[in-house]
């Protein structure tokens, strides 16, 4: 109740400004009521190409935005974190929470003609979500069967959340049975050049440079997509793609695509606008990891007091240039649902730091009080400049800090499979939902020896994991809210790992761009709704 | 052979510093190399520390006269001890290749025969991978420390040293002077190392002191590409770092180049300077 | 002759062997397989998939079996198979080759070029004003270090001046028609191809520069000069052909960088070429693609060396009276 009021009032002053808006300039409201069909829209994303157009397994953002606009998921979540059809128009829970009914849309085909039907959803489920990408979520799946032709049946040996279960179908794209059947998924070739059903076709594939979509003109959603094309344009550097910005050549950039500073100068133009919308789905940050295997950072009191040591506003005004803000949980504060405002903050403070690792045990001595093998993952250029200041700070307090950046692989390998690491500062791309994704960084069915994103620190506290277990169960969405905030109490005294500064991400687009609102993951958006008003 | 020691070094190094450019070079060396010394005593600190606010600019507070980067670490001591790193990494790097050149190319030409064959093959093998790809998979595959990044370079450029090598035994295999050493009844190894060796070197050590330069290079290139080591101020990676911010801050990027041009610059006048001076077939042009 | 080109061309293949062994062991060493590194990006950690994948990948087998299996499809000309990117390596490599050699060439066509030039003005006025700006351009540009140079370049006529595109090789999404996309592709090759350019020019300029001199004091130089032959003449018929084997040897030197050459400025420029795919695949220990980026370099190697054979055996007449 409390939240449909604020959104009312949200809606409410909303409309009062947009009715001032177009009373000072007329037809700025009428522009943006009615879309514009036709254009091509040059796109890109502040990192490099994917490794392949579509990467079933996931293989982080860029092939999930790259595949994302060709197949669809059952269902996508909105910007108020609700879930809305695609390619299911209704999904329905049994009482007791143990199967789901899904109805999938009629009169939708598949970019080679082909008719989408419920064996693509049954196969899909079967041979791709359970084994290779939902795995965790589905452990309790014990079945899908088909009721009639537009409908299938889950079916669970527990009860299943139904917000956690809708969130599955959010995040899981369909496959094309006829395409896949008897293929291993992984390496078919056909990857490259997917056949989905969404607003958009996969036309060409230049590596090194670009992927060119065209328009699905048999796209189920009539009148859509409004673009005739689409371009997503790589470049290797944020600089590059400021300049492609100002030179006209690019109009939309999504997920941090220019260096921070870059930001302000465009968007003082009025030529562009840049917004922080889009990314509830996909809320980005910078996290500090203590490895238990090591007894001093096993102490959770020490654990604490490097905590306090660290100048985390600092870093998110020099690091990120103040599009951060220093982490309260280990759920992120832009989490509609599940975050909890109220847990210890550890704000800086080196003097008091100190004084806790002396009561904690490890005086001064020699000028030092410990040494540590600092690893900042060097997927993100950021993260090695998050260890200098973590390393300066910790050096601070009297603790020796060996600081290695290595790449992608290596940092992949160095903490999830080699846990050589003390402390390493790394990120994660939480989703609104926690089970299983957030909670394997926390459970002991989390460690898995050489799986990466997940509970690397060998974490391992008996009340957690009932916790979760239980929180996996509850189909009482309060009660799960309840679950969430006790988990992140644990977390935050326990400390195996913890937000260091929640990272703003930050979409970039030319004025012209219109139709990204309401979007709780921008990157995994088809664009069906985007237009060019030129 | 005939002219005394002493008045032959003085002759070359008469003719060295006769070339003007080889005086300039030496001198620019002279102060990197004193850069680099006298860096802990200048910067009291570890000049990777971040000491002010970000993005300040050159000549604008004397506290940091070259200004900050853009995390607030100082420029100057990011140069001073950058100094450091690089000619550490390429006179390691440059010696590496020089001394396995060496080795290997007196033992082609000296032993001849199917060694000859297999070490020249080896060689013509090396020499076909472009060196920046073998040091960066090198690097890339034992990981990102000042050992490895010194390794790699030596182990991809050893080639050209190796070939010289090879050419100036051949030339003086045969000589009298060897020969005669062998009717004395001398050992391989002894007549290589202390009767060809002093005569083979001085092209050698021009070819060596090229090698720094691109050492430098390479070092400063794979930095730049995020593979160095992050525990130390490198010249490569702060244009690295600093090449998001060329719209408001170039200098950050500016800075770090002109060091590098300047050393690479000194290296190569000595080089020629050297080839001046002990090159014996140019000698008296 | 043709027996020098059949020879050559048998050398090849010890030569490819040689670098397949080589390389191989490198990888060996490398800690973790790129299996390691999909599965673990990938969260598979069921064992039978992991199993299947291993089989898949070929890494169930002895390391022996896959290097002698490896050799023998590279000499079916099938470089293997990426699962990383889903695609043939051979494909993959000759998608990307046509940008890293338009640039090359292009690069390196500067360079001989005004390399040339340069050096034959600086030692026919030698000593004068022009050799010393002339030698000292060459000293400068030989010592910066060219993704400097190409991000200095950007500063100057990208940013400051908005001349030129600061990246990629053509402007994606518009359609300029046939000559409007050379112009564009044109306008997005002069910085990446100035930088590296200005690099190699440098070289040849000293080279032509020190070759020139060397030859003007040749005896039959002296002669022809003496016999009262203009200087034009004397440099165009004698010395110029002369001074260039050194440049010819050096070309074919240059040749056999020109798959790894461009690395750092490809990567300065966005440029997708081989370069940049070379850092890619280095970075995330896609093997299959690096260890086949060596082998086709070897290939343009040997071509390379063939092709300076050949130039000498034309240029030199006491080569080809042996």
């Amino acid at each position: 109740m409390t939240r449909l009021t604020r959104r009312f009032f949200l809606t409410t002053t909303a409309a009062v400004a947009l009715a001032a808006a177009s009373f000072t300039m007329p037809g700025l409201s009428l522009a943006q009521d009615t879309p514009k069909t036709g254009g091509t829209l040059v796109a890109t994303w502040g990192g490099f190409e994917p490794q392949a157009v579509f990467v079933p397994g996931g293989g982080g953002s860029s092939p999930l935005i790259s595949s994302t606009k060709i197949l669809e998921p059952l269902l996508r979540m909105d910007g108020n974190a609700e879930f809305v059809p695609v390619l299911a128009t209704d999904v329905t829970a049994s009482d007791d929470f143990t199967s789901y009914d899904i109805t999938i849309r009629d009169g939708v085909t598949w970019h080679d003609g082909e008719p989408f039907t419920v064996d693509d959803v049954i196969y899909t489920v079967n041979e791709y979500w359970k084994p290779m990408v939902a795995g965790a979520a589905l452990s309790n799946f014990t079945g899908i069967e088909k009721i009639d032709d537009k409908t299938v049946r889950m079916t669970f040996s527990k009860p299943t959340p139904e917000f956690f279960f809708k969130n599955v179908l959010a995040t899981s794209l369909v496959l094309p049975e006829h395409i896949y059947a008897g293929s291993e998924i992984a390496t078919n070739p056909i990857n490259n050049t997917p056949v989905g059903t969404g607003p958009f076709k996969f036309k060409e594939w230049v590596r090194g440079s670009h992927i060119e979509y065209e328009k699905n003109e048999n796209y189920w959603d009539e009148g859509k997509p409004y673009l005739d094309g689409l371009v997503m344009r790589y470049w290797r550097d944020a600089a590059s793609r400021a300049a492609a910005m100002e030179a006209g050549e690019l109009k939309l950039g999504i997920f941090n695509p220019i260096p921070a500073p870059d930001i302000d100068r465009l968007t003082e133009t009025d030529d562009f606008v840049a917004t922080s919308d889009g990314y509830l789905g996909a809320a980005w940050a910078s996290t500090i990891e203590f490895n238990s295997r090591n007894p001093i950072v096993d102490d959770p009191a020490v654990r604490k007091a490097i905590l306090t040591a660290i100048d985390r506003s600092l870093i998110a005004d020099v690091v990120y240039f103040g599009r951060a803000r220093p982490g309260v949980s280990f759920v992120s504060s832009v989490n509609p649902i599940f975050h909890n405002p109220d847990l210890p903050k550890y704000d800086y403070d080196p003097e008091k730091a100190a004084e806790m690792l002396d009561a904690a045990g490890y005086p001064m001595k020699d000028g030092k009080r410990f040494t540590v093998e600092l690893l900042a993952a060097g997927w993100f250029e950021e993260n090695g400049k998050v260890g200098q200041f973590v390393k300066q700070n910790l050096e601070d307090i009297g603790i020796e800090v060996n600081l290695k950046v290595p790449d992608r692989a290596s940092s992949i390998k160095g903490i999830y499979s080699d846990y050589d690491y003390d402390i390493a500062l790394s990120n994660h791309a939480s989703q609104v939902e926690q089970v299983p994704r957030q909670t394997n960084y926390v459970t002991t069915d989390g460690i898995v020896k050489g799986a990466a994103f997940r509970n690397a620190n060998g974490y391992s506290n008996p009340e957690m994991d009932e916790l979760v277990n239980a929180m996996a169960v509850e189909v009482d969405e309060e009660k799960r809210v309840e679950m969430a905030h006790k988990m992140q109490e644990i977390i935050a005294e326990d400390l195996p790992i913890t937000i260091l500064v929640e990272m703003e991400s930050t979409t970039v687009h030319a004025d012209e761009v219109k139709g990204l609102e309401g979007r709780a993951d921008i990157s995994a958006d088809s664009l069906s709704d985007v237009w060019l008003d030129d | 052979m005939a002219r005394s020691a002493p008045s032959q070094s003085l002759d070359h190094l008469y003719r060295f510093a006769r070339n003007k450019g080889a005086v300039l070079g030496l001198i620019i060396i002279v102060i990197v190399f004193a850069a680099a010394i006298a860096a802990p005593w200048l910067i009291d600190r570890d000049p990777l520390r971040i000491v002010y606010r970000p993005e300040i600019w050159p000549f604008t507070n004397p506290k940091y006269p070259l200004g900050t980067d853009s995390l607030g670490r100082d420029i100057l001591a990011l140069i001073l001890f950058g100094a450091r790193t690089t000619l550490m990494i390429s006179f390691a790097a440059a010696f590496t290749a020089t001394i396995l050149g060496v080795i290997i190319g007196a033992f082609a030409a000296w032993f001849g025969g199917w060694l000859d064959e297999v070490l020249t093959r080896l060689t013509e093998l090396f020499q076909t991978i472009p060196n920046i790809l073998m040091i960066m998979t090198v690097v890339a595959v034992l990981g990102q420390t000042i050992g490895n990044i010194t390794f790699a370079i030596g182990i991809t450029m050893w080639p050209p040293i190796a070939r010289l090598t090879r050419a100036e035994y051949l030339a003086l295999r045969d000589r009298e002077f060897v020969l005669a050493c062998r009717s004395m009844g001398m050992g391989n190894i002894r007549i290589m190392v202390t009767e060809i060796l002093p005569n083979a070197i001085p092209p050698v050590i021009v070819l060596g002191s090229v090698i720094i330069g691109s050492s430098i290079l390479f070092e400063s290139s794979i930095s730049f590409l995020g593979l160095g080591d992050p525990n130390v101020a490198s010249w490569g990676a702060l244009i690295g770092d600093g090449r998001t911010l060329i719209r408001r801050s170039w200098y950050i990027c500016a800075i770090p180049g002109l060091a590098i041009m300047f050393t690479v610059l000194a290296m190569n006048l000595i080089g020629d300077g050297l080839n001046d001076a002990l090159n014996p077939r140019l000698r008296d042009r | 002759m043709k027996r020098l080109i059949l020879s050559r061309l048998l050398q090849i293949i010890p030569l490819v062997i040689g670098v397949i062994v080589m390389n191989f062991v490198l990888i060996q060493m490398a800690p973790g397989t790129l299996l390691d590194i999909m599965t673990s990006e990938q969260q598979i950690t069921d064992p039978a998939a992991l199993n299947r994948m291993r089989e898949l990948y070929g890494y169930d087998q002895s390391p022996i079996i896959q290097l002698l299996k490896y050799i023998y499809s590279v000499f079916t000309l099938d470089l293997g198979y990426s699962y990383r990117q889903n695609a043939p390596v051979l494909d993959i490599i000759l998608a990307q080759l046509p940008s890293t050699l338009l640039l090359m060439l292009v690069a390196i066509g500067i360079a001989v070029t005004f390399g040339m030039i340069a050096g034959v003005i600086a030692s026919v006025k030698v000593n004068t004003f022009w050799d010393v700006v002339i030698s000292l351009a060459a000293v400068f540009f030989f010592a910066a270090p060219t993704f400097w140079l190409g991000i200095m370049l950007i500063i100057v006529f990208s940013v400051w001046l908005g001349w030129l595109p600061v990246g990629g090789m053509t402007t994606i999404g518009v359609d300029y028609g046939f000559f409007g996309h050379i112009w564009d592709v044109i306008r997005h090759l002069i910085l990446p191809a100035l930088s590296l350019g200005l690099f190699y020019m440098a070289i040849y300029t000293r080279v032509m520069r020190a070759s020139m001199l060397e030859v003007f004091s040749l005896d039959f130089v002296r002669t022809a000069r003496a016999k009262g032959l203009s200087t034009t003449r004397v440099i165009f018929a004698h010395v110029y052909r002369n001074a260039l084997l050194p440049v010819v040897t050096l070309l074919g030197l240059q040749l056999a960088t020109v798959l790894g050459g461009s690395v750092v400025i490809e990567a300065v420029f966005s440029w997708p070429g081989i370069g940049s795919l070379m850092l890619d695949s280095v970075m995330s220990r896609n093997y299959p693609v690096v260890l086949g980026v060596f082998v086709l370099s070897a290939v343009v190697v040997a071509f390379a060396n063939l092709l300076v054979d050949i130039a000498y055996y034309r240029l030199d007449p006491r080569i080809r009276n042996r």
